[in-house]
């Protein structure tokens, strides 16, 4: 007879399981290791919320403390690998196998431990898959998630970080899973529901605050004038001629630099109102001048930063704020924003070769993709022109019938010639290649491919990609704005000096940009002290990005 | 000179923190008046360096020259903190010293001291410490011939090792916020000592322990300046007009100062703690206090000022 509701009653037997160690839906912080031990069943789909940002890290402790013997051979289905405890489980044993989008502080430990064998790696996923195979061939048995408060039905409230959690219990949820969360305290009245109680079957009260991480906060103390002149040449030779309006940063300083420099360099040009209107980004503190000075009329976020939440209450009409007051972030919804209703992502890389193909990885570290590949490609699903879509789909095709041609994408690299220690940007061949072979992947951690990338931007110019007509062309182009590496050396000056009378490749001169004025002195803020100014004292920074 | 061409060579908008060395001493004196010894021109570079494959700079990190300062005749050098930290190396160490011996003959008004430093450079080390000593016993020489050695401090490497202990020879200091004083650094003591006792990446704990109001308040530095080089100026020549005689009485009081301080703040976990003591009411709102209301609160700790050094 046909089983129908075999992981409904699976689902029941575990929840029943758990029952014996709460009280009504509330677990003690001390009785995590017997909750889950009861819950978790050996193979079990595990996602152990670990976003971008919010760590589950009282139950991810929970879980590394379970028995062996009892909790085993577990799929791991999580975005981030951020805490040592994400991989300490696949050294006892308690998880057998991955798939994972982003590993940034761990990417080295992972990488020995792919090579040791230790961990069976399903693949490394954008974001956006990753959460799509949630619904399709990786949905989660158990999800382990955080919040800020839940109240004793289980309605949940994340705080300002909502990140990852909405998509992983709707996956887990309605798909015969078992929800544990954690949350910082238990409360009568949650400030707003972001996750409905019927949906939670066990709250956590952790013994300490989850944590987050302050990745997007860029010290413009740190800024170079380097990266300024960049900056300057991003501004004036894209975001201008192209009028963008619609876009996603990344988190680099080149970026951050352009934010910078949109109050004072961007107002000389005239450009206000005219461009970076519309963002898909986290809340950079970098962008304060901008969105004070008017720049900026709307920010949806993959999630929130440290120290931001007083500032982003106080403008609800730029960022998106529940009933509370408090920001709403969601990572599916931005990075879907940032797919389809951007016109151009920009942001830096670690390598790009001779074609273009650009990769963060190094060859001991596999730090993931996170939601860069997605940002950073041409979506063929979209189909909504606008004017930087249309022109640079212009600039890419040259034969056809107009109302038959796509627009495009920019997906643009900001990078300097040279990176950290001087080792160069641009190389012949990928260190990609060579980790892929030694862990036995099947493809390539390849960030960004070729074919999306449009423009790639250094100290010594602008490549437009869009204009190149043949391989070779592509090549040249690339060498030519790769400076002293040994690829820009390997440039054929003839051929470098034709593409850029044809305006492929455009110098600082060319832009009518003088590189003397590329100072600090342009930056609209100079220190994180300057940040906290231009927001009213509303901006907080963590006690790491502070010098008084 | 990079960062020249844009960056507003006006005093009050020049921000000290940001400016070169060269930037704070001709925005400094009076206009046109600083003429520099052994300039870049003169190739007075570091014969060590290139044995570790490093770069050198033309003037091995440090300005050395005389100006006018409100018509009065100085002395003054300047560390570029941009180059190797504003570290101390033989030829850096020898131009400072030289300056110092040289205020003995020129008897100028003042010699101002602009530290922008981490210590010692490590690839010269000998000859670097041998500077340290150098240095401070030339300005022994100088304040005891009547002439003030003023040391101003705001730039981004701080006043540290080697540079704090000159620091602590001169006869008056002026400093900005941004500015720290101290000799082990922050990640010197966490190395030494563990995160525990000192997390270095804890940045408002180093700027609360070493920056620029906590030297103020306890009377290790003697005026605080906003971050522009007008302010700094004003406080040289109001530092030069209050300088302590050199003699017994002066050191006398600054070892009771010291021992006394000691004494009564020796068992304090954290520099709030010592400002509650000093009599800070609200000590938690220090580190957020603009300058005029930290001016008022330095003038109502006696600690503040004295007549030691």
């Amino acid at each position: 007879m046909t089983q129908w509701r075999g992981e409904r009653e699976a689902r029941d037997a575990r929840i029943a399981a758990g029952r014996a160690h709460a009280d009504g839906k509330v677990v003690p912080a001390d009785a995590v290791v017997d909750l889950l031990e009861a819950v978790l069943r050996p193979g079990d789909r595990v996602c152990l919320e670990g976003d971008n940002q919010k760590q589950a890290d009282c139950l991810a402790r929970g879980l590394a403390a379970c028995d062996p013997g009892k909790v085993h051979d577990l799929h791991m289905v999580q975005s981030g690998i951020v805490l040592p405890e994400h991989l300490d489980v696949f050294e006892t044993g308690i998880a057998k196998r991955l798939d994972y989008s982003y590993s940034g502080p761990q990417g080295a430990r992972i990488a020995k431990m792919l090579y040791g064998g230790q961990i069976q790696l399903g693949a490394v996923h954008t974001y956006l898959e990753l959460f799509a195979r949630y619904f399709v061939d990786l949905t989660p048995n158990v999800a382990l998630i955080a919040g800020v408060s839940a109240d004793r039905d289980g309605n949940l409230y994340t705080g300002p970080n909502t990140e990852d959690t909405p998509t992983v219990v709707e996956a887990t949820a309605f798909k015969n899973g078992v929800v544990i969360a954690q949350v910082n305290q238990i409360v009568d009245t949650v400030p707003r529901v972001d996750i409905p109680g019927d949906r939670i079957d066990f709250v956590v009260e952790a013994d300490t605050p989850f944590y987050v991480e302050p990745l997007f906060t860029r010290d413009p103390a740190a800024m170079t004038e380097t990266q300024i002149l960049i900056a300057m040449m991003a501004i004036k030779g894209i975001y201008s001629e192209y009028g963008i309006r619609r876009l996603n940063h990344g988190i680099g300083f080149g970026t951050a630099a352009i934010e910078l420099l949109l109050p004072t360099y961007g107002e000389k040009l005239g450009l206000k109102g005219q461009i970076c209107t519309h963002w898909a980004l986290n809340p950079h503190p970098t962008l304060i001048p901008a969105i004070e000075s008017g720049w900026v009329q709307q920010v949806h976020c993959f999630g929130s930063e440290v120290g931001m939440d007083r500032y982003i209450r106080a403008r609800p009409d730029i960022f998106f704020t529940g009933a509370d007051g408090s920001l709403r972030s969601n990572r599916a919804f931005c990075q879907t924003a940032g797919l389809y209703a951007c016109d151009m992502f920009i942001g830096a890389t670690l390598q790009i070769d001779l074609m273009g193909h650009s990769s963060t990885i190094t060859q001991s570290r596999v730090a993931g993709f996170g939601g860069a590949p997605n940002m950073g490609s041409d979506p063929h699903g979209r189909r909504h022109p606008s004017d930087p879509w249309m022109k640079a789909g212009r600039e890419g095709q040259i034969v056809g019938d107009p109302a038959l041609m796509r627009g495009r994408k920019l997906v643009v690299q900001l990078v300097e010639t040279f990176g950290e220690k001087l080792v160069p940007t641009f190389v012949e061949k990928l260190d990609a290649l060579e980790l892929a072979k030694k862990i036995g992947l099947e493809l390539a951690p390849v960030m960004i491919y070729a074919d999306d990338v449009t423009h790639i931007v250094t100290e010594e110019g602008i490549a437009n990609l869009l204009l190149c007509r043949d391989a070779d062309e592509r090549e040249q182009a690339i060498r030519g704005v790769a400076g002293y590496t040994d690829v820009g050396r390997g440039r054929d000056r003839a051929k470098v000096e034709e593409l850029r009378a044809r305006g492929v490749i455009r110098r600082p001169e060319d832009l009518g940009i003088e590189p003397l004025d590329a100072d600090r002195a342009l930056l609209a803020a100079k220190s994180i002290k300057d940040l906290v100014h231009w927001s009213g004292g509303l901006y907080e920074p963590p006690a790491k990005f502070r010098n008084w | 000179m990079a960062g020249a061409h844009a960056a507003s060579t006006d005093p009050d908008a020049l921000s000290w923190y940001e400016a070169t060395a060269r930037q704070r001493v001709v925005a400094l004196a009076d206009p046109g008046s600083f003429q520099e010894f052994l300039p870049p021109t003169e190739r007075r570079m570091s014969p060590h360096l290139p044995l570790f494959d490093l770069p050198r700079a033309f003037d091995d990190g440090i300005v050395v020259g005389r100006a006018a300062l409100d018509g009065k005749p100085v002395l003054v050098a300047a560390q570029e903190g941009r180059f190797m930290g504003g570290a101390f190396g033989e030829i850096h160490g020898a131009k400072l010293v030289g300056l110092l011996r040289a205020a003995l003959t020129l008897k100028p008004a003042a010699v101002l001291i602009l530290f922008d430093t981490g210590g010692v450079r490590l690839q010269e080390a000998n000859a670097g410490e041998t500077a340290i000593a150098e240095t401070m016993r030339a300005i022994v020489d100088v304040r005891a011939a009547g002439i003030p050695v003023i040391g101003l401090i705001g730039g981004r490497a701080g006043c540290y090792g080697g540079g704090g202990l000159i620091a602590g020879t001169c006869s008056r200091l002026a400093v900005s916020e941004g500015g720290r004083i101290s000799v082990s650094g922050p990640e010197v003591i966490e190395t030494n000592k563990g995160a525990e006792e000192f997390d270095s990446r804890d940045r408002a704990l180093v700027w609360r322990t070493m920056g620029g109001k906590h030297r103020r308040l306890i009377g290790g530095a003697d005026a605080f300046c906003t971050d522009s080089v007008s302010a700094f100026r004003e406080a040289a020549l109001d530092l030069i007009g209050r300088a302590p005689a050199f003699d017994l009485a002066t050191l006398e009081a600054e070892q009771a100062r010291l021992e006394s301080r000691i004494a009564r703040f020796g068992d304090c976990r954290d520099a709030t703690e010592i400002w509650a003591r000093l009599g800070v009411n609200d000590s938690e709102a220090v580190p957020a206090m603009d300058t005029r209301a930290f001016d008022e609160t330095v003038s109502r700790v006696r600690e503040a000022d004295h007549d030691a050094r």
